[in-house]
């Protein structure tokens, strides 16, 4: 009896591990092996056509730490992440407490504000160029009617328009996931905590800095660390509104990776600037897991 | 009985994991093994407007009805973004047969690496001796061989003007210098209306239309055996001009690229354009109230003194070596310029891309075309100054090809130089020792 048992327990574990190696492989085709490869590949100096190089050794990340390119970059990616993760985050909550009351076409409004969530980031740039156009845009046209300014404002051309202007369109594609994070948790705050402060006195202002952000706090540094992580590695919207211009002004890390890559075709120093990229976002990646895992704990 | 005790009693464990393996074994199965028996051609260009697209797909239907065991697949590339999208494809050897439209120092450039079949079977084919003379030189590699072929020649910086603003403004005749063009156009520049929309983005085409002025300057960016010779006084002087050109560009012009710097004109925002003839083609579709005043003459210089440089990307028709239907592909490639498909491919786009077999050219079914004849000078001029063009891989007639001009080009170095100096206003100097250097590390990279 028991030696059958044993049998039956080894068939299922076999049975197991059949049934894992698919995620497992999966895990290792696509994060793994291009991991290993990326670092693998940063140690030589590759054409990207051919994959055909010869070994270097560390004098990719030297010459990457000494060229004020990667610094620069790194600032403009650090700008970029910083200023658009705020307005996401202030529009994320503002709109979600809008949307957490008891308003007219309310689940419409809920709906609706997913849109530039949804909305391809491709669509989302050619809309908001045209916006931006000096010769046909509304942007520059509403402003000249209302009397701000007498010639046409260049948005995405000089500095510092362009990175203001990519900081706007990035907090206005994704501050929806902010408010569905948000809104999620403003559900689930007991209505007796506002009650009890009602009782004490409390005003809609003190309300909210005494009630509804601590009950926030937990849930908006989850968002807070997933954003950072997002909004560090984007690169399409960036790429498509400026592309990286004027000069160098909104060239962030990703867009560097991608010029090394494939315009300068030196695929091992895109990869260096990869790796790198990948050990910043490691710190943030490091806090979240703590993070979750605290929260788990509790 | 419910659905799951039907599963549960007619699909055994045994059974589902013999059905995944076999499911994952299928996926992992190369697509080429499946698909041997038919020979699919994927075609390359970043050409691609609505009319253009349906000649296209007009010579495929001529093309597989004459061989039917061949499938043409026409995909789209871009003008900024096909080198990332042909090196991410040579270096996971998914490679399209047949690439059409990019241009000749690109070619240069891949086949240098071994990327790209010799062509010179398919020239043959077409006929060497029915092509323009000289037609074929920038495409003739260090080996002797041929990398690819012209499939058009292009006069991507020719000066357009409007003829009622000209005269309007007391401007009686094209200008041909720098003094004439600052003068035309600072009467021309009114409210709402610029005097030209020249780019200032960092992109190829700032960088290509900016090698146009330096050598209308009298500079280059290489000497003939290619040593870095941009830091000379016609760049100076051509950086100087481009500066000066600035308050008569649209303010976005600091982000214009190809599209942005033709519509500005095709819609009437500016007074002058700088492209191919194309824009004959968007006046009518979407401008045809400009259309009778509308003429083009080769891109001013610094002074007479100077002979005009016509940029030509002379758009090519190359084979990936890796192509695992390089016979079909060859088939196809000399297929493209049978003149019934030919002539329609160049009517989509008259006066942009430009015949370059004489036959072609000669032929009353060519000629036989509104927009040709209606501006026959100008395709005329166009024609003429692209025979005689040159680009960054072939600054002139006395120079080596240069099989970084790529990689200069997508590196935007020159698109930076200017917009240091023009939109920063660093110092000339030290923007030009930056990008000499930068061009050096390119070359010796």
């Amino acid at each position: 009896m028991s030696s059958s048992n044993t049998l039956l327990e080894r068939r299922y574990a076999a049975l197991g591990l059949m049934l894992i190696a698919p995620t497992v492989l999966v895990f290792c085709a696509v994060i793994i092996y291009p991991l290993v490869s990326a670092i693998y590949l940063s140690f030589f100096n590759i054409f990207t056509p051919t994959l055909e190089g010869e070994w270097v050794g560390l004098s990719n990340y030297t010459e990457l730490l000494q060229t004020g390119q990667f610094w620069s970059a790194l600032g403009n990616t650090l700008i970029w992440t910083v200023g658009t993760l705020s307005l996401q985050i202030i529009f994320g909550i503002a709109m979600a407490l809008v949307l957490h009351q008891n308003i007219w076409f309310r689940s419409l409004a809920r709906s609706l504000i997913l849109f530039p969530y949804f909305i391809s980031t491709v669509v989302a740039v050619l809309v908001w160029k045209w916006l931006f156009n000096d010769l046909y845009g509304i942007m520059n046209h509403l402003l000249i009617s209302a009397g701000i300014i007498d010639f046409p404002m260049d948005f995405l051309g000089t500095m510092p328009n362009a990175m203001v202007s990519v900081i706007l369109v990035g907090a206005w594609k994704y501050f929806p996931f902010v408010v569905i994070a948000v809104l999620a948790r403003l559900q689930s705050i007991p209505d007796a905590l506002y009650e009890a402060a009602k009782i004490d006195g409390a005003g809609p202002i003190a309300r909210f800095f005494d009630v509804t952000l601590p009950q926030l706090r937990e849930v908006l540094v989850v968002i807070i660390l997933l954003r950072a992580i997002w909004d560090f590695k984007e690169f399409d919207l960036i790429f498509l509104l400026t592309g990286g211009g004027p000069i160098n002004d909104t060239q962030t890390l990703p867009l560097l990776v991608y010029q090394e890559a494939f315009a300068l075709n030196d695929m091992g120093r895109a990869s260096a600037y990869a790796v790198v990229m990948m050990a910043i976002m490691l710190v943030f990646m490091i806090v979240y897991i703590r993070r979750t895992r605290s929260e788990e704990g509790s | 009985m419910t659905k799951r005790s039907i599963l549960a009693n007619s699909i055994s464990r045994r059974t589902a994991l013999q059905g995944l393996t076999a499911t994952t074994a299928l996926a992992a199965m190369p697509i080429r093994a499946r698909a041997q028996s038919n020979a699919t051609i994927r075609w390359w260009s970043p050409q691609a407007s609505p009319a253009q697209v349906a000649a296209y797909e007009f010579q495929i239907a001529q093309f597989q009805a004459l061989h039917p065991e061949i499938t043409v697949v026409f995909e789209t590339t871009s003008d900024e973004g096909y080198a990332p999208q042909l090196a991410a494809a040579f270096s996971s050897g998914e490679v399209p047969d047949i690439v059409t439209h990019l241009p000749s120092f690109a070619v240069q450039s891949y086949y240098a690496n071994g990327l790209i079949e010799p062509f010179n079977d398919v020239i043959e084919a077409i006929g060497a001796d029915d092509y323009f003379p000289g037609a074929n030189d920038v495409f003739q590699a260090a080996d002797g061989n041929y990398c690819g072929t012209g499939i058009g020649n292009s006069a991507a910086n020719m000066m357009w003007l409007r003829k009622d603003l000209m005269e309007q403004a007391g401007i009686e005749s094209a200008p041909t210098t720098w003094d004439e063009m600052r003068t035309a156009v600072t009467a021309m520049q009114t409210g709402g209306l610029y005097g030209a929309p020249l780019p200032y983005g960092a992109n190829s085409m700032t960088s290509l239309i900016f090698i146009g002025f330096i050598h209308q300057a009298g500079g280059q960016v290489f000497s003939p055996d290619l040593e870095v010779a941009i830091d000379n006084e016609g760049t100076r002087n051509a950086l100087e001009f481009y500066r000066e050109m600035r308050e008569f560009c649209p303010p976005g012009a600091t982000n214009y690229s190809w599209g942005e710097s033709l519509t500005a004109f095709v819609s009437g925002a500016t007074a002058t354009g700088i492209y191919t003839g194309r824009v004959l083609a968007n006046v009518r579709d979407q401008n045809p109230s400009i259309a009778d005043h509308i003429t083009c003459v080769t891109y001013p210089r610094m002074s007479e003194d100077i002979a005009p440089w016509t940029f030509n990307d002379f758009p090519s028709v190359f084979i990936p070596a890796q192509s695992q239907q390089k016979d079909a592909a060859k088939l196809f490639a000399a297929f493209l310029f049978d003149p019934e498909g030919y002539i329609q491919q160049l009517h989509a786009a008259p006066g942009h891309v430009l015949p370059v077999l004489q036959s072609i050219n000669n032929s009353p079914l060519y000629q036989d075309n509104d927009i040709i004849q209606k501006y026959a000078p100008e395709v005329e001029l166009m024609a003429a100054s692209a025979a005689g063009g040159y680009n960054l891989g072939y600054e002139s007639a006395d120079h080596a090809s240069n099989e970084k001009a790529g990689e200069i080009i997508g590196s935007n170095v020159i698109s930076e130089l200017v917009q240091r100096v023009v939109l920063n206003g660093d110092n000339v100097d030290e923007a030009l020792g930056a990008a000499s250097a930068t061009i050096e590390g390119i070359m010796q990279g």
